[in-house]
């Protein structure tokens, strides 16, 4: 399934890419990027290599189309049983390893004429114990001699989970974690898939108030309704411990005021962000961030930014169950507890200078490479695992990126 | 009664957000950047979006690491140059 899917999107990204070659008005662009996630800090620890690639060709005027491909290469190690009672002193030392890949593919069609388009896609993903799919749908329109952006989207997503089939009258605080993904997906194993249903709205105006200024409002709000709990995961209720267990609903809200502006005598650009978000569960949480974009030589672009975020806890998140129960629901899910996360970073993009033809190696129009890094902290003060406080607190993350315009 | 209460309010919501927009329709018909004026709203790092894949990404990451997500932008920024 995982072959014939990426099978699929790179018959049509090849499709398109020969389209874009051998048409005299289409023109072609490939990407890659490819991003090291490495969380570390004790017995814990967590690493994800996405690797990605994506092409995407004007047929015409007016049509354009995308493909694209993506991995998430996961290992680490995890606590499966959050605060179950040890006699190390370290209650992580029970810590689980886990190794899986996520596959996804997407397919993107564009229509457009001057100021208005719409664009529907497609994305289907794919690993050992988690499918997905979703339709999504994003209609713009620029008005005021394209000085104000509209934009609105819809995506509609289809997800699976794999668990341990539970008898259907058992307890939740019974029910058993997932020891692992064998025999999911396969008929007559004693696991089931779960369903998650997922809708996503938003709407976006970009605005240019002067030659220097301009700011972008973002409304979002997405519904899921579904299996939300690690299946993996289970929780110390005092007795025993049973397989997490969250509300099978969560509306969530969030608006986001984006601000750029150009300092004219540094010729570059500072870029501002702040982001309010709400949630059922109770999560409330604010972003800012504040970020500066300089020039440095000719094609040469350093940005450095910091990112500040904090967050509630969910109204059911408890330290522990077995002394501060919260009803019905229970969660050993870290990012559910109030925590903030600090983040630095840089960023340096080179547009490869062009020959005396306008020509990069002598066949592309234009190259672009761009290298990331980002170093994030996180502090959690109300989770501990037993009486030990989360050691992998710390993560860099490492993008690398190229673009060819042929 | 906490129907009827939560009815006022969605309408006083729903009041303010329709004079909000007809406000920002009125203000931003008057603002007008001609596209002469437009070439540092063209810089690169002056357009929302442009960052592309690397902030897919990034977001990717967030999602994964943090409990909120959404309103992560859209492509655009009133250089006319998409």
């Amino acid at each position: 399934m995982q072959l014939r899917t990426f099978g699929i999107a790179l018959t049509f990204l090849l499709t398109a890419l020969s389209v874009s070659g051998g048409g005299a008005r289409a023109d072609g662009v490939v990407s890659t990027t490819n991003t090291i996630f490495e969380e570390y800090g004790g017995p814990l620890h967590m690493s994800v290599i996405t690797p990605g690639v994506d092409a995407r060709a004007d047929m015409g005027d007016h049509v354009n189309i995308a493909a694209g491909y993506e991995a998430d290469i996961v290992s680490g190690a995890s606590v499966a049983i959050v605060d179950a009672p040890s006699s190390a002193p370290d209650a992580i030392s029970g810590a689980t390893s886990l190794r899986d890949t996520r596959h996804v593919a997407h397919a993107h069609l564009t229509l457009r004429d001057e100021t208005t388009s719409l664009r529907a896609g497609y994305v289907y993903g794919t690993e050992h114990d988690y499918r997905s799919q979703a339709f999504d749908l994003t209609a713009r329109t620029e008005l005021y001699e394209r000085n104000t952006i509209l934009e609105v989207s819809y995506a509609r997503g289809f997800d699976s989970v794999c668990d341990i089939s539970h008898p259907r009258d058992q307890d939740v605080v019974e029910h058993r974690r997932l020891p692992s993904s064998e025999g999911c997906f396969v008929d007559g194993s004693d696991r089931v898939a779960r369903d998650v249903s997922l809708q996503s709205f938003q709407g976006a105006w970009s605005q240019a108030w002067t030659s220097l200024f301009s700011t972008q409002l973002v409304l979002s709000t997405q519904i899921i309704d579904g299996f939300q709990s690690n299946p993996y995961r289970a929780v110390w209720l005092g007795r025993s411990a049973a397989q997490e267990n969250h509300p099978e609903v969560r509306a969530r809200y969030a608006a986001a005021l984006n601000l750029r502006f150009w300092i004219k005598p540094l010729r570059g650009a500072l870029q501002a962000s702040v982001r309010g978000y709400r949630d059922t569960w109770d999560i409330r949480s604010v972003t800012a961030e504040l970020a500066y974009d300089q020039s440095i030589a000719a094609g040469l672009r350093l940005r450095v930014r910091g990112r500040w975020y904090t967050q509630t806890a969910a109204a059911f998140f408890s330290d522990d169950y077995s002394r501060m129960p919260r009803g019905q629901y229970f969660t050993g899910d870290r990012e559910l507890s109030a925590m903030r996360t600090l983040t630095l970073g840089a960023r340096l993009a080179w547009s490869v200078p062009t020959n005396d033809e306008g020509e990069v190696l002598g066949f592309l129009d234009s190259m672009d490479l761009v290298a990331k890094g980002d170093y994030l902290t996180f502090t959690f003060d109300g989770f501990h695992y037993g009486s030990a406080a989360i050691p992998n607190r710390h993560a860099i993350v490492g993008t690398f990126g190229l673009e060819a315009v042929f | 009664m906490l129907v009827l209460r939560s009815s006022s309010k969605t309408r006083a919501g729903l009041s303010l957000l329709l004079s909000l927009a007809l406000a920002c329709g009125t203000l931003t018909g008057c603002v007008t950047v001609r596209p002469e004026d437009k070439e540092f709203l063209a810089e690169p790092s002056m357009i929302y979006g442009s960052e592309g894949a690397t902030a897919g990404h990034e977001d990717h990451v967030l999602a994964n690491r943090e409990g909120s997500a959404g309103a992560s932008g859209a492509a655009g920024g009133g250089c006319g140059c998409n």
